[in-house]
Formats: structure tokens, C-alpha cells, sequence
């Protein structure tokens, strides 16, 4: 009997993302009840490479489960590489990555769309548990506090990509721009085809040859 | 342990208690001993033992159990009742969870236990050997026993007895310690098992014999292909095994046709 994975390591894995997803619900009253509206669904995905199952059940109370393992039939069933579902999963626009992507959707998209969506929007409330914890005061410092500094990172996250880019267009010179990089695609595009057409000209010619021999 | 060893074991008059061999009626008595011993401190040192990974070894059990609102489980060997708990919230009301065991104190701490999560109202708690389970035949819709086959006196009597209480198209789940597939795994293991173990033993529960019967005895337990032809042998269909932690353990399941 072969298996490709420990049944216990993706168990754990999912049982770790299912709590972080019960945590981050639990301050987030919107999303739980957008999880309630959708009522009792089963999202089944098959990631291809690496080849795992992950079956994500959505219950009436709007409690989210993770397994590998379920046999009752997903109301939609998608199917592609983990990287597909990552940008699909970042995406602003889901349904239009959904389309251009690699990703094989069997059933209704509507579930998972919806899905997607509360995920992308879930507006989670971190200052509640670290009033909780701290008291009022301490803890509305503290989430300040944390709330400055994140949005420091994304600015200095946002400066720094910024600055990376145009020190290796313009500064160091080591990538050619957009446009150039995509006349140069456009080119090898063009010289591919004509070898294709060269090389089907050879076979027609060489069909000849061999018809006029014999 | 090959499938004639286990049969030539079964039809003989002594069994296997961890590395001793026993008269056959002497067992039931000495697993009890063990299990009397560690009952107050057995999730305690499934933690410390595994690491807390029989969590994910449970949960995946109970996936692989389909279990439905309204049907009825029987989790033989349950002690102290975590498998039932997670069951008795998948049946729901209109479904029944039984919480069998041998012992009583490992049954009187699962029915604290389950008292204490709420799980009340669809679970009874029965006293009974798994090798004549007290159940009238075509009855459960399906059957777990997690680390408890191995300390059964005739495995192939209990599975024989599961399958004929088992409605068909039921399924039973054995989930217990194996063979590591990996030779360096497994002598890790050995290390493990036969130095650490009975040390965890001593400090945690003061009972080192107990824990050192708990190593001993997942060495006698047949290998994952011979408990697969146990299954096969008292009458289960569409059996198959997954390994997991590298073979350390396995669950296996069979069907009843």
C-alpha cells in the first residue's frame, strides 16, 4: 500500500488553520454571520502539486472545519497547484483570477466566490482580546500601539519595494524595463512561429522528396 | 509478527502480555492491573508520550469514520472518552455514541470527562469485552477502537465480534500502533519506547511495569499488512490502512459487506 503524505501532518496542519479560523471569526461578528447566511456548504480542494485534499465544511452556526478526509459531495470542487490558490486567494478581482488561472472549478463557483470574499474582508477585531486581557486602558494603548507599528511596516514594506525597483531598473541596471522585456517576449513569440512554419515547409518538402523517389 | 504466527497465537493456551507469555484467562486480569494503575493520568501521558500528536492520530480516525447525524457509534476501548465526545456532537440527538471499555476506571474517568464537554443525552456508557460485545448483531453503524486491540486476549475473536454487531455497510476503524516503515525511525523508536517511556512512567504516574507493558505490548501487535488479513479473516470487505507518523501507527479500516 502506497500513500504520498502522513495523514497526521496535513491532520495538523489543518487543525492549526481551523483554529487560527475559529480565533480570527470569533472577533470578527460580520464574517461569522456572512458564514451563517451560507448555511451548511462543502468546499472540497484539490491541490495538485503538492497532492493534497482539503475539504473546507461550512456549518449552519457558522463554525468552519478543515479535513482531508470527507465523503459527502462538495457543492463545488476545485482543483489546481498551490500557487494558483495563492494568488486566487489574494486576489482584488477572484472572479476574474478564477478565470485566467490554471484552476479547474467542477460545480457551483457561487459558494466559493462568497468564501472568498468574507475571507478577503474579514475585519477582525484585535483590540477585544487584549482589552480582555490587559483592561480597558492598557489594552486600547497596546492595540494603538500595534496598530502604528503594522502600519509603519506596510509603509516601510511599500518605500522599500519601491526603491528596490527602481535602484535595479535605473540605478544597477540589472532587469531591462516592462516594455522592453516585452518587446523581447514579443520577438522570440514571432521568431517561434517562424521556426514552426519553416520546419512544417521542411516536412511538406521532404514528403515530396520521398513520394517523387519512390 | 506474521498472519500464521497470530493464528498459531490465538489457537494456543497463552497469549502474549507485552514480552511474557501468559495463560490466555490470566490477560484480561493484567491489562486491567495496567489500566487500573494509569487510568487518573492516561491522557496526561498520551501527551507526554506522543507529543500530543494521538490528537491528530484520533482526528483523523474520525474523518475517516463518516460518521452522520443519526447514526450509532460504538467506540470500544474508549477510555476516557475523547474519540466519543468528538462523535457525540456528529451524531447529534438523533443518534447514539456507546462508550465501551473493559475497564471501569478508565470508564468512570470518560464519563467525567464527557460529562464535563457536554456530551450527555446521546451517550451511554457500557462495561463489556470486546471480544463479546453485548449488542445485538447488525446494530452499529460504525466502530473505532483506538489503541486497544493490541491488549485484547484474541484479537481475531474481537474483530469477529465487531463484525457481527456491525450493520452491513458499516465500518470499523482500528486505530493502534504499528510498524515504523523507516529502520532508522524504528530504532529511534526503540530507544524511545524501551528508555524514555517507562521514565515518563516513573515521573509522571509513578509506574514504570505499566508503561514498559505499554512499549512491550505495541511490539507484539501484528504489523500493519498482518492486521489487515485479520480483518479480511473474520469477514471485513474493502479493507485498507493508512500509516501515519511513519508507520508508528496506523488506522485501518474494513467495511461489513
Amino acid at each position: 500500500m502506497t500513500q504520498q503524505h502522513d495523514p497526521a501532518i496535513v491532520t495538523a496542519a489543518l487543525a492549526g488553520v481551523e483554529a487560527a479560523l475559529a480565533r480570527a471569526t470569533a472577533l470578527a461578528p460580520e464574517a461569522q454571520q456572512a458564514l451563517r447566511r451560507m448555511g451548511e456548504t462543502l468546499i472540497a480542494i484539490e491541490f495538485t502539486s503538492p497532492a493534497v485534499e482539503v475539504f473546507v465544511h461550512i456549518h449552519n452556526d457558522g463554525h468552519v472545519s478543515l479535513a482531508s478526509y470527507n465523503e459527502a459531495k462538495p457543492a463545488v470542487r476545485v482543483r489546481g497547484t498551490l500557487e494558483s490558490f495563492l494568488g486566487l486567494a489574494t486576489a482584488d478581482d477572484p472572479a476574474a483570477t478564477l478565470i485566467n488561472s490554471d484552476i479547474e472549478v467542477i460545480g457551483n463557483t457561487a459558494p466559493l466566490l462568497e468564501l472568498q470574499s468574507i475571507v478577503t474582508k474579514m475585519d477582525v477585531d484585535w483590540e477585544a482580546p487584549l482589552v480582555t486581557a490587559l483592561g480597558d486602558v492598557a489594552g486600547h494603548q497596546l492595540a494603538e500601539s500595534l496598530r502604528g507599528l503594522f502600519s509603519w511596516g506596510e509603509q516601510a514594506m511599500s518605500r522599500l519595494r519601491r526603491q528596490l525597483s527602481e535602484f535595479i531598473l535605473e540605478e544597477g541596471r540589472l532587469s531591462p524595463p516592462a516594455a522592453e522585456l516585452e518587446w523581447f517576449y514579443g520577438e522570440v513569440q514571432s521568431l517561434s512561429l517562424r521556426v514552426d512554419r519553416l520546419e512544417s515547409r521542411a516536412r511538406r518538402l521532404l514528403a515530396r522528396i520521398e513520394a517523387l523517389s519512390s | 509478527m506474521s498472519d500464521s504466527d497470530s493464528r498459531q497465537q490465538d489457537d494456543s493456551d497463552t497469549t502474549d502480555f507485552g514480552f511474557t507469555e501468559v495463560r490466555r484467562d490470566e490477560k484480561a486480569s493484567l491489562v486491567k492491573g495496567v489500566f487500573d494503575s494509569v487510568a487518573s493520568r492516561y491522557d496526561l501521558m498520551n501527551d507526554l508520550m506522543s507529543g500530543g500528536i494521538h490528537r491528530f492520530w484520533k482526528r483523523f480516525t474520525i474523518e475517516l469514520s463518516a460518521v452522520r447525524p443519526g447514526q450509532t457509534v460504538l467506540d470500544i476501548a474508549g477510555g476516557t472518552g475523547d474519540l466519543a465526545a468528538k462523535f457525540s456532537r456528529l451524531v447529534g440527538d438523533e443518534g447514539q455514541v456507546i462508550l465501551a471499555d473493559i475497564n471501569n476506571a478508565m470508564l468512570e474517568v470518560g464519563r467525567d470527562r464527557l460529562i464535563d464537554k457536554g456530551a450527555i443525552g446521546n451517550v451511554s456508557v457500557v462495561q463489556c469485552d470486546a471480544q463479546y460485545l453485548p449488542f445485538e448483531d447488525n446494530s452499529i453503524d460504525c466502530i473505532t477502537i483506538a489503541f486497544g486491540l493490541r491488549n485484547v486476549t484474541d484479537k481475531s475473536l474481537a474483530l469477529e465480534s465487531m463484525h457481527r454487531v456491525l450493520k452491513p455497510g458499516g465500518r470499523v476503524l482500528v486505530l493502534e500502533f504499528s510498524k515504523p516503515v523507516n529502520p532508522m525511525l524504528e530504532k529511534l523508536y526503540d530507544t524511545y519506547s524501551f528508555k524514555v517511556l517507562p521514565t515518563l512512567g516513573k515521573l509522571v504516574a509513578d509506574d514504570d511495569a505499566s508503561y514498559r507493558y505499554l512499549a512491550e505490548s505495541i511490539r507484539r501487535h501484528p504489523d500493519q499488512d498482518t492486521l489487515l488479513g485479520m480483518m479480511e479473516d473474520a469477514g471485513f470487505a474493502d479493507c485498507r490502512y493508512h500509516n501515519m507518523t511513519g508507520g508508528i501507527v496506523a488506522v485501518h479500516r474494513g467495511v461489513k459487506a
